[in-house]
């Protein structure tokens, strides 16, 4: 009975989950209140200089942080140390995830952008029903 | 007619390729000191494959992946490589001269002592790539990616920047024109002492 139970638990413990069960998804939510922004869930790498372009250069432009923080929540995920939910992989770093509040994935972007290119994908991002 | 010949027999040339060296790398996905000149090794997945010392000069390799894999001491001259990706790979002394690579991979890419000169490196996703040493006349980085890439010991001044990202991008004792010094600062480049705007 024990074995069992700890062969069941090492199993819940490799198995990431759905996104609406992701701790930083959940807390993400809870932030936003009554405001209906998006999620952007920002894959990363310790050795990643395009992640850390986009968190440290893009992010902060003046015309995107404003726009960032008025309509999306960022959530980034180690992906040598989280657990990645399911059905969210990766076929390069960074990759960046939209995921609504119910959590239904609308777009997902692979690579870094300049700000102004980028803004512009938020803008058709934040457009998509 | 005499032009015509002359080409033809360029033709000829550049595609005289091995027969048994391409069934060898098709096959294997290895082909070390190998004649694949002008052969079609297109849209193939040739990751951790092993081609150093090979001829690959006119070869076409358009959108295919050589992902970590060993292109040094190799003729690349004139090959077509867009969309390829080389990411983590070895090109070290390679000749990449009139190389057709636009929005190609070259990620963390070691083309140290390479010789791109007139090569087409626009639009390539170049960041952290290693430059040392390399040849870089009229080399073309026209919207090229080189964040956080290493320039040691070149001459940038014929090389076409424009549009390039030079976010973090590593200049040390190289040569540079004054406005690749101002565009390189303004993207926030680290600059060593030993670079010389002129």
């Amino acid at each position: 009975m024990r074995a069992w139970l700890i062969g069941i638990l090492l199993v819940v413990g490799l198995h990431a989950g759905t996104i609406q069960n992701d701790e930083a998804f959940k807390s993400a939510v809870m932030s936003m209140g009554g405001d209906n922004k998006l999620i952007l869930m920002i894959y990363t790498t310790e050795d990643c200089p395009e992640c850390a372009y986009m968190k440290q250069k893009v992010f902060h432009d003046k015309m995107v942080e404003p726009y960032l923080s008025k309509n999306f929540v960022v959530i980034e995920k180690n992906v040598h140390k989280s657990k990645l939910p399911d059905g969210y992989d990766f076929f390069g770093i960074p990759t960046m995830f939209f995921i609504d509040k119910a959590g239904n994935k609308k777009e997902t972007m692979v690579g870094s952008k300049r700000a102004q290119p980028f803004l512009k994908e938020l803008h058709r991002i934040r457009g998509i029903k | 007619m005499r032009a015509f010949f002359l080409a033809a027999a360029l033709g000829v040339t550049l595609s005289a390729y091995d027969a048994a060296h391409l069934k060898k790398a098709l096959e294997e996905k290895e082909c070390i000191g190998c004649d694949l000149r002008g052969a079609n090794l297109s849209k193939i997945d040739f990751s951790g494959a092993d081609f150093h010392g090979s001829n690959l000069s006119g070869a076409d390799l358009h959108e295919s992946i050589f992902e970590m894999g060993d292109l040094s001491d190799c003729n690349l001259s004139g090959a077509n490589a867009r969309g390829a990706l080389f990411w983590k790979g070895t090109m070290q002394r390679s000749d990449l001269t009139y190389i057709h690579a636009k929005s190609a991979n070259f990620k963390g890419t070691h083309l140290e002592q390479s010789n791109l000169a007139h090569a087409d490196f626009r639009g390539t996703k170049s960041w952290k790539a290693n430059f040392t040493e390399a040849n870089l006349m009229k080399t073309d980085f026209t919207g090229a990616e080189l964040g956080d890439a290493k320039f040691v010991r070149t001459d940038l001044r014929s090389a076409n920047m424009k549009n390039a990202l030079l976010w973090r991008t590593q200049f040390s004792a190289s040569v540079m024109s004054k406005a690749q010094c101002a565009q390189a600062k303004k993207e926030e480049s680290l600059l060593d002492n030993d670079v010389v705007c002129r």
